[in-house]
């Protein structure tokens, strides 16, 4: 029995539910649905109390409901997508190495302070969830769930190396979105 | 390093502060010499900063009390793995006897929305993230008489606890502001022979009487004047019946 007198299933099941509110929010940045996005993280609680008596205690409980989570959207793409338009995640990935440009900012204010002071939160929320999903799941992961690159390759199945260069992607890519409507917005060019 | 293409790896975990020192350093003579990296590494940097700065703002939206309750109930499925826990179910129910008594000050469940199972169960879910959190956080032993004080200062709630809850093998734990109902909620905490069982109170709720079992524990609901108090347990139904009617009889 742990330390803390509770039956180590009960801690499972506890630490588990602890992570609903990241792994909703995840899961609405990965459907842009709330109802879809409930359905996704039932179905990971489910998937994760089936499996239970894999998780290997001691390792990171919240880092395996995000492998899951991402898991499950996946299939349910896969599923989706028999009857869609097959979209090639790797043309949207080069289709972005083609914007590679980057505004230069004006004089004497850095990137960084203009972004503080122009981007408004709900902006900000708009332009993360325009991305493209590929981006918009590794900035996500990384920026606001605070993964590791190895960890967020697991969730994503995918390279580390190709981890990094969707989250440099998409930080461009946001970037860009942000400074072209900040500069629209106060007139200037 | 001369060649930008080079650089192209290890731009982010630069920004992200992955890099050794020898990294780093061939990294910044880069950038010194080559205006569109430094540019491209400044804007990757500006977002990063900027999602951190707005992380909160970020984090706003939560999952709802239903999909907290539905969540849950799939926790059956846990200890139904027999592979996975590795208490016997005899030696389970002993280690169910736990009381932790929580009392709520200003709960806002509506009996007109919400059916008693519902409430139920997400009391459960409650009780074990609660206890999860007094692991966590650490509760010290209070007396009785310093609980009564704290829930009159902090919730305008006058209670008086069981006085002699040692009749029953109860031994209060202590006492704090719960995090669920926006932290006005109060939680008494009590051990039974060592193990958690909780209490809420629901001011200006009423409810009828019930035995309600869900999601693995028992749950006693009853009301007194404008009070519903709600009991849970991994208890068997016969014993949390006893624990409730003490409860009840003992706490004003």
């Amino acid at each position: 029995m742990p330390p803390s007198g509770l039956p180590t299933v009960v801690l499972f099941e506890a630490e588990a539910l602890a992570s609903i509110d990241s792994l909703y929010r995840t899961a609405l940045r990965l459907t842009r649905d709330p109802a879809d996005a409930e359905d996704l993280v039932q179905d990971t609680y489910l998937k994760a109390f089936r499996a239970a008596d894999r998780f290997e205690p001691g390792t990171n409980l919240r880092a395996w409901l995000f492998t899951i989570l991402h898991s499950t959207a996946r299939n349910r793409a896969r599923d989706r997508a028999r009857d869609a338009v097959t979209i090639d995640s790797d043309a949207v990935e080069r289709a972005a190495d083609g914007d590679g440009a980057v505004l230069s900012g004006s004089q004497g204010e850095t990137p960084e302070s203009r972004l503080l002071r122009e981007t408004l939160d709900p902006e900000l929320q708009a332009a993360v969830d325009a991305l493209p999903a590929v981006f918009r799941q590794a900035v996500w992961l990384r920026d606001v769930e605070e993964f590791s690159y190895g960890e967020i390759a697991e969730m994503l199945d995918v390279p580390v190396g190709t981890v990094m260069s969707r989250i440099s992607r998409g930080r461009r890519l946001l970037f860009e979105k942000l400074t072209v409507r900040n500069a629209a917005l106060s007139g200037t060019t | 390093m001369a060649d930008c293409r080079k650089l192209d790896p290890l731009v982010t975990p630069y920004v992200d502060g992955e890099l050794d020192a020898r990294e780093r350093a061939d990294v910044d003579s880069h950038l010194r010499v080559c205006p569109p990296c430094h540019s491209r590494v400044t804007a990757e940097q500006a977002v990063r900063d900027l999602l951190h700065a707005r992380k909160h703002a970020l984090e706003l939206e939560c999952a709802s009390a239903a999909l907290r309750a539905k969540c849950a109930g799939h926790k059956g499925i846990v200890r139904a793995n027999k592979g996975y826990d590795p208490f016997s179910r005899v030696r389970a129910l002993a280690l169910a006897a736990a009381l932790v008594l929580v009392v709520g000050g200003a709960f806002l469940y509506e009996a007109t929305d919400r059916s008693s199972r519902v409430m139920a169960a997400e009391l459960v879910a409650d009780h074990v993230k609660c206890f999860a959190a007094n692991r966590v956080l650490g509760t010290t032993t209070q007396s009785a008489g310093l609980v009564e004080q704290s829930l009159a200062s902090s919730f305008g709630w006058h209670v008086r606890l069981p006085p002699s809850p040692q009749e029953i093998g109860l031994e209060l734990i202590g006492a704090r502001p719960c995090l669920y109902g926006e932290g006005r909620m109060a939680h008494l905490m009590y051990r039974h022979n060592g193990q958690p069982v909780s209490v809420f109170m629901l001011p200006n709720a009423s409810r009828q009487e019930a035995l309600v079992s869900v999601l693995g524990h028992e749950c006693a609901i009853w009301s007194e004047g404008d009070r519903t108090f709600v009991v849970v347990a991994r208890e068997r139904r016969e014993d949390m019946a006893h624990v409730a009617s003490f409860v009840r009889a003992s706490l004003r």
